[in-house]
């Protein structure tokens, strides 16, 4: 047996090599990692939507306590909507997040909306505290509904001013709406059903795209929040929603009982904020935001400020205003920032695909070996390319919360099936005459797959790992939707803000790693060629 | 001791799609004796080899080689001591020619300078110089080359018995005539029991000392060329030979 390992050491050499110091790799790796994995107990992890208001809310929070508090911060902003922070919120992946009383009430326990805001308070109170252990802190004084809005001139010549208004004229009209709004029982649906809505057409659309395409006339109308800032430079109108549709939507913050439990004086910094918040004030704050450019941190900061909540010192780093520079200078003074997003990406692509390397090429071999169960394993097992990756990451919530490891999760399950396709056939295809000579000479099967077959299939099997990769590399962008961080996070957070600017600093640092990635693979991929069958090429 | 080298005794393989390779076989050679095995493809020449070194088992009968059975054999052993010359050389492409020729030698457990010897040895009984073919590889030779190489190959761990698979059909006209010469050369200088499969009686007649002539898994006869040409025991028989000797006229 030593003889036979001496022997192909010698035939590849640079096989060995590798996978020693690629297994090396991930070990290293796994150790950085997991100590973002577990967080600390004196760390309180805030998260957000992904909309601009309750992000605000959110940074606020975080100020908040890391000024009143020695407690430390982990910002999670950002994550997929509703059902993604409340998922992360149970399994305790987030401490707390910014909720509106309506959305519990209809979203999360699926009751029919009440009208009454306090009603409406006591009632999610009793009934997360019941269920769950979350509580609802007192209401931060603003509450911030749908409604229906569109363009002045349009209401006027439409003679619109109540929702009941536009039943008429509704099938003649193009609606632009946001993603949750369409699916939200208090939301498209239901408001639908009580007045006899109809339209012609209904759009999915971002919310500060929908905006724009309001005001240029592409669409007829669309949903906003009622603190919008953007209500006031759009010149729109607001319908009033006279058969009382939508439920009060009071603003605060949803925190789970073991959080308050462990650190009491989270409760009583937190509620400092209440009833701190006027919806005129919240309008002019997301309208710093939405159409200044100005960093959620600073605003956070200014509102806190001016409530005498933080002191001067605290100020954070300094923001950066939305001005008409270079992408090039833009890129640049951004590099800090980048450098680091760039990092998490390729710490989370790489570790999924390295995790993928190490399941899917065990498991070909094993295949290779069991070929009656093979076909319907790696078919199973491609099925989970179906799943559109940003389910995927959500499916991921409930079983490992938020942040880095269900990305992780996520991003192994999708980088396994080219890896165990190519390996898998080219283990399998590989040169069958040969394979049958060496079986004639007195190989053994298990030499034949180690020195004949996997050497033969190494080029098949880079070229699945290549694959991979640059899916693996493209899909760490969602991985911003669940709080991983990565390039994702710039494209995200610009994609609310309709910024150009901020999504290509994301993206394209994104497009030029699957680039680099796939031709430093594409290298590994020479090297791992088996030399004789190098000029055949 | 009887002097059989390779024994076939009422063997009858079918597959299991149901096709019947060979029927009730009976079938000899003797030790040093070269045996030339022709028949058209489907007649069950590849598959009587394959029983040989097991990577086919018997529906029913028995294996002897070297007296023994077969099946108390261990399979991976018994390969190991049955040399192996397949059509088109078959060399692993992504091995040096020292590792092809070495392979069985490696095997079993050689030491370097054994098998830096014996390869030097096998490369020159071959008509190739060690010096000049031992690290390149396979696609780097010509076919002729090649299939030299998967002859020293075969005999590199010194096996008494070589069993050669169309060892030069897949060779143009001039490098096959030229590679029977060495065969034949090889054969006197070795004393090794071969088999030696065939589609072409002019080979076999040429290579072998005795001819099995098989079609549709039956024996139609075994003898010299000089009996198959005195007294063919079938029609195919005889016009196997009228074949040949056609073509000797020309």
């Amino acid at each position: 047996m030593k003889r036979w390992l001496s022997y192909t050491h010698n035939v590849r050499a640079t096989h060995v090599g590798l996978l020693g110091r690629s297994l090396l790799r991930v070990l290293v790796f796994l150790i950085w990692v997991s100590p973002l994995l577990a967080s600390p107990n004196t760390t309180i992890v805030v998260g957000s939507k992904n909309f601009l208001e309750n992000r605000l809310l959110a940074e606020m929070f975080a100020q908040l306590i890391e000024a009143q508090t020695t407690l430390q911060v982990e910002r999670r902003l950002g994550l997929a909507g509703t059902q993604v922070c409340f998922e992360a919120l149970k399994t305790g992946g987030i401490d707390l997040y910014p909720e509106y009383t309506g959305t519990g009430l209809v979203t999360i326990l699926g009751e029919q909306p009440m009208r009454d805001p306090a009603a409406v308070l006591n009632h999610v109170r009793t009934e997360f505290r019941k269920r769950w252990d979350l509580w609802w802190l007192a209401p931060l004084g603003f509450e911030n509904s749908y409604a229906l809005a569109l363009r002045r001139d349009r209401a006027q010549a439409l003679g619109l001013r109540t929702v009941s208004d536009l039943v008429k004229v509704a099938p003649t009209l193009k609606a632009a709406f946001g993603y949750e709004f369409i699916q939200r029982a208090d939301g498209l649906p239901g408001l639908k059903k009580l007045y006899g809505l109809q339209f012609r057409e209904v759009v999915g659309m971002q919310q500060s795209l929908k905006y724009q395409a309001t005001n240029k006339g592409d669409v007829d109308l669309l949903d906003v929040y009622t603190t919008d800032g953007r209500l006031a430079v759009y010149d729109f109108v607001v319908l009033e929603d006279d058969r009382q549709f939508f439920p009060p939507y009071d603003a605060t913050a949803l925190v789970r009982g073991a959080t308050l439990e462990r650190h009491p004086q989270l409760g009583q910094v937190l509620s400092l904020l209440t009833n701190a918040l006027s919806p005129a004030r919240m309008r002019e704050l997301n309208l710093r935001i939405q159409e200044q450019g100005e960093a959620i941190s600073q605003v956070a900061y200014d509102a806190l400020r001016d409530l005498h909540l933080v002191k001067e010192e605290h100020q954070p780093a300094t923001a950066t205003l939305k001005e008409s520079t270079s992408f090039v200078s833009y890129m640049w003074e951004r590099r800090a920032t980048l450098m680091v997003r760039t990092g998490e990406h390729l710490g989370l692509a790489g570790t999924g695909l390295l995790l993928g390397i190490m399941l899917a090429i065990p498991l070909a071999f094993i295949l290779e070996r069991w070929r009656k169960g093979a076909e319907a394993i790696i078919r199973a097992i491609g099925m989970s390319q179906t799943i559109p990756s940003i389910a995927l990451l959500a499916f991921m919530i409930p079983l490992f919360g938020v942040g880095v490891l269900p990305a992780i999760m996520a991003l192994w399950i999708y980088s396994l099936y080219p890896i165990l396709r190519n390996t898998f056939s080219g283990l399998r295809d590989a040169a069958p005459s040969v394979v049958e000579t060496g079986r004639a000479l007195g190989m053994t099967e298990w030499q034949i797959l180690r020195s004949v077959r996997l050497p033969l299939a190494a080029p098949t099997i880079m070229a699945g790992i290549r694959t991979s990769a640059i899916w693996t590399v493209g899909t760490a962008t969602l991985a911003a939707f669940i709080g991983a961080g990565g390039l994702g996070v710039p494209i995200v957070a610009g994609l609310q803000l309709a910024d150009v600017h901020l999504i290509l600093s994301g993206a394209l640092p994104a497009t030029i790693l699957a680039l680099v990635v796939d031709s430093l693979l594409g290298w590994i991929e020479r090297l791992l060629r088996p030399r004789g069958l190098e000029t055949s090429q | 001791m009887s002097t059989w080298e390779l024994e076939a005794r009422q063997i009858s393989k079918q597959f299991p799609d149901g096709t019947c390779a060979l029927q009730d076989i009976d079938w000899r050679v003797q030790k040093g004796e070269t045996m030339a095995l022709i028949g058209e493809s489907g007649s069950g020449k590849t598959t009587l080899l394959r029983l040989l070194n097991r990577l086919v088992e018997p529906s029913s009968g028995t294996i002897l080689i070297q007296d023994r059975p077969a099946k108390t054999q261990d399979p991976i052993t018994l390969r190991r001591r049955l040399g192996y010359v397949p059509q088109d050389g078959d060399l692993f492409p992504h091995w040096t020619i020292r590792h092809n020729v070495c392979l069985v030698p490696q095997l079993l457990g050689w030491t370097t300078d054994q098998q830096r010897d014996r390869l030097n040895t096998l490369l020159t009984l071959v008509n190739l110089d060690p010096a000049q073919v031992a690290d390149r590889y396979p696609i780097e030779l010509s076919g002729g080359q090649r299939q030299r190489v998967a002859v020293a190959r075969a005999l590199a761990a010194d096996p008494a018995i070589v069993l050669l698979d169309e060892p030069f059909s897949a060779l143009d006209p001039l490098t096959r005539h030229e590679l029977q010469e060495q065969f034949l050369s090889l054969k006197t200088q070795l004393h090794k029991t071969m088999v030696l499969i065939t589609h072409d009686i002019s080979e076999a007649f040429r290579l072998g000392d005795r001819i099995t002539v098989l079609k549709d898994g039956r024996i139609h006869q075994i003898g010299t060329s000089q009996a198959l040409i005195d007294t063919p025991a079938t029609p195919y028989v005889a016009s196997l030979v009228q074949h040949h000797l056609g073509l000797e006229r020309k």
